[in-house]
């Protein structure tokens, strides 16, 4: 026993260097998880409320940009409801709601991307709910606390966001290698399908997180290689990552109801 | 006492300016420079190695947590702490155990340079793989840590030089 603590005794300093590597290793692993809480986030109050104090104290400079970013899409709005008759009846079904937020803090160099905003759980924010500003999709909500919550950029690593083309209605999946922040790359499109440069890409309806139709990107270049099944495409995205203000959070009204159905579904299976 | 308070000083300015300043600093993704390791490598080769470790993970996780990056700084900066030791006996006789404090004064600038530049060689490159973790991006990631690499050492170089200066 006597030589078993001195043993440990000896090697103190590798053992702990490893529980140390594991604990390190286990955050990161957890982190995949959809489910559980992560508490290695700056969606955590003291670094919110750090990250905030400081984004605040520079906001003064921005005020103008902004001011001509809001006028402009009231403008796109008013032309909307002028010039769509229908949205006006059904405007008291829609079953998706808007929060704005302000980002405190966000990135795009990084190989994994993500964006802090100023509201949380007690705003109704929720893990898994989609993030957009007015020239389209710009994440998922990754952790929430009561007064922050964190976003996952389609900028990532872990992001894939379905897709489809607007003139053809094809499916594909928006992927991010993690290179330049003004470009992604759409895959699963096989090769039948018609593709050409400047193709508009939108949400679509498969997923609960985003409505139908929120602007995604363009196609930039694509490939097609006879060796392989798929199409190799290059989007321009329509968001530019490097200057986001406010975004809006989109709470999907019938999204629990819509996942329920699905999950009896796979449980049929 | 005054010593404990120096380092802790230290931890806060160091952290302050990458989670403030550097961090939002953004030019490309192959410039991403983390300086706040020059904290780790600046504690007193005469401290307890599992004290050196804690301080390491203790660093990592707090730039973790404003980086969203989910413990990839902590375990690059324990990493570097447990080979801190191995590289210190490279550029020193005894290992450092003479020494009280180190810097660009007590090792002079070329041992320093060779110091700073192996831990900081070795600390981005695991963080830059643990973070992309794919072979598949293998080049392109040693780009990224190797351009990150060199900027870092320049701005780490350039704050220990004015350290060291102003404490004359």
């Amino acid at each position: 026993m006597r030589n078993l603590f001195a043993f440990l005794y000896r090697h103190h300093v590798f053992f702990v260097f490893i529980l140390l590597e594991i604990v390190a290793f286990g955050i990161l692993i957890q982190s995949h998880h959809y489910q559980g809480s992560r508490f290695a986030s700056s969606a955590q109050a003291w670094s919110g409320k750090v990250l905030e104090y400081f984004e605040n104290s520079v906001d003064y400079f921005s005020l103008k940009k902004i001011n001509h970013l809001l006028a402009e899409e009231n403008a796109q709005l008013r032309n909307r409801i002028s010039t769509s008759p229908i949205s006006h009846k059904k405007n008291n079904a829609l079953p998706h709601q808007y929060i704005s937020a302000k980002v405190i803090k966000s990135s795009y160099n990084k190989r994994n991307n993500y964006l802090t905003l100023n509201k949380g759980r007690l705003n109704g924010i929720e893990k898994g709910m989609g993030v957009c500003v007015n020239e389209g999709v710009v994440g998922i909500v990754r952790d929430v606390t009561d007064n922050y919550a964190t976003v996952m950029s389609v900028l990532n690593k872990h992001a894939v966001i379905s897709s489809r083309f607007t003139k053809s209605n094809h499916f594909g999946e928006i992927v991010w290698d993690g290179k330049s922040h003004h470009f992604a790359q759409l895959r699963s499109v096989e090769k039948y399908v018609d593709v050409s440069i400047g193709d508009t890409l939108t949400t679509n309806s498969f997923s609960s997180i985003f409505p139908e139709g929120i602007l995604l990107g363009t196609v930039n270049r694509f490939e097609r290689d006879d060796s392989e099944n798929f199409y190799k495409i290059e989007i321009d995205l329509s968001v530019d990552y490097s200057n986001i203000d406010y975004v809006y959070v989109i709470k999907n009204l019938h999204g629990k109801e819509r996942l329920e159905l699905e999950s009896k579904l796979k449980e049929n299976d | 006492m005054t010593k404990a308070f120096l380092h802790i000083k230290r931890f806060f300015i160091l952290i302050g300016l990458q989670v403030i300043v550097l961090n939002n600093v953004q030019i490309s993704g192959y410039l991403n420079p983390y300086i706040y390791i020059l904290f780790i490598m600046l504690l007193p080769p005469k401290m307890p190695k599992a004290l050196v470790l804690s301080l390491a993970f203790l660093t990592g996780f707090t730039v973790d947590v404003f980086e969203n990056s989910y413990g990839i700084h902590a375990a690059a900066s324990v990493f570097m702490a447990y080979v801190r030791p191995t590289v210190l006996s490279l550029v020193s006789v005894k290992g450092g155990e003479d020494l009280e404090t180190i810097g660009i004064r007590q090792l002079r600038f070329a041992r320093f340079f060779t110091y700073s530049g192996i831990l900081c060689i070795l600390h981005h490159f695991t963080l830059f793989y643990i973070e992309a973790f794919r072979l598949n991006e293998f080049i392109d990631t040693f780009v990224r840590a190797l351009t990150s690499t060199v900027i870092s050492l320049l701005i780490i170089l350039l704050i220990e030089s004015v350290r060291s200066n102003s404490h004359k």
